[in-house]
């Protein structure tokens, strides 16, 4: 069975027929699906750390398979890596955050946010996840969510484009009629 | 998309995930066998006991000796009297010489010289053995007797 005859199956069935006949195949597909994105997010996040918490979560995957009650894999997948990365972040809260092309001003830009500013601005835009679902990960709700990717997106505009401009005579106006 | 977007997408095209990260990862799996397949080999049991049973059936000898249709050859008379449908194996004449067949093959080529010459001896009464019935007709139509 070659990897081009799991190209029609979903996720969820990729990694239901990998457990049922562990075949090495499956596993290769759906890896491959998700390798990338996944390494993407985690070396924003730390990149120091990006390697051991792949490392595990597939393993974990490996070992044994998931309960995704009703979830999509995708899903399941961030959801544990987030976890595997804020354990990994409070044993070494002191690490120095690394930049995988440090020359690059839209990645250090993304590093400027705070954690969560940039833990949902990756997840939804890079990560397409649905903003509900991050706010779920975040255990925030969804209008503080989306409050945060606003001003997470703006923070990183103004950072690579300069700060926005105001019209002027709004304060003066304001004062006067104060 | 945004330009923002877009220039993310542009800066994140080149971060891939490191071949060692993914070698050990495989690696890892490669450790999972594929699990063993009871039911392949139960069917594989099953069906080569399936093929032996036809091979069986079709080379067994009960099936042409009649013995599924009971009604027709009655078991039971046959054993209580063995002799009665009892048939002498008929033995095969041993292959024997022909002793006229030099002189036949030359009748059918067409050469009648040995034939008329062992004819002749014959009416003359000087041949212990008679010629067969066939070639003795053909020497009466054929042969001239001399006096």
């Amino acid at each position: 069975m070659s990897p081009n005859d799991f190209q029609h199956l979903s996720d969820e069935a990729l990694l239901d027929f990998y457990h049922a006949t562990r075949n090495i195949n499956a596993f290769r597909q759906l890896y491959q699906r998700h390798k990338d994105v996944l390494y993407r997010y985690c070396s924003q996040m730390n990149f120091a750390g990006a390697s051991g918490v792949l490392q595990a979560l597939w393993n974990n995957l490996l070992e044994q398979p998931p309960e995704l009650s009703g979830r999509q894999l995708r899903s399941w997948l961030f959801i544990q890596v987030n976890r595997l990365l804020r354990n990994c972040a409070s044993q070494d809260p002191d690490a120095q955050q690394q930049l995988a092309d440090p020359e690059n001003r839209v990645l250090a830009g993304i590093q400027r946010l705070s954690r969560i500013e940039r833990n949902i601005l990756l997840l939804y835009t890079d990560c397409q996840l649905p903003l509900a679902t991050v706010a779920d990960i975040e255990k925030i709700s969804l209008k503080k969510c989306r409050e945060y990717y606003r001003t997470g997106k703006e923070k990183l505009e103004e950072f690579l484009y300069g700060p926005q401009r105001q019209p002027w005579r709004i304060a003066e106006v304001e004062e006067v009629s104060v | 998309m945004s330009v923002l977007e877009h220039q993310y997408r542009e800066a994140v095209a080149g971060i891939t995930s490191p071949g060692s990260l993914d070698e050990k990862i495989l690696q890892y799996a490669r450790q999972f066998k594929p699990a063993r397949s009871d039911n392949l080999w139960l069917s594989k049991a099953a069906s080569s006991g399936a093929a032996v049973a036809i091979v069986v059936l079709l080379i067994h000898p009960a099936q042409y000796l009649g013995a599924l249709t009971p009604s027709l050859h009655p078991a039971d008379a046959s054993r209580q009297r063995p002799l009665t449908n009892w048939q002498q194996e008929p033995t095969h004449p041993a292959p024997a010489v022909d002793p006229w067949f030099h002189l036949r093959s030359q009748v059918e080529a067409g050469s009648y010289v040995e034939l008329c010459h062992v004819w002749r001896r014959q009416q003359r009464g000087s041949v212990s053995e008679k010629l067969p019935r066939d070639l003795e007709s053909k020497a009466r139509k054929h042969c001239r007797l001399l006096p």
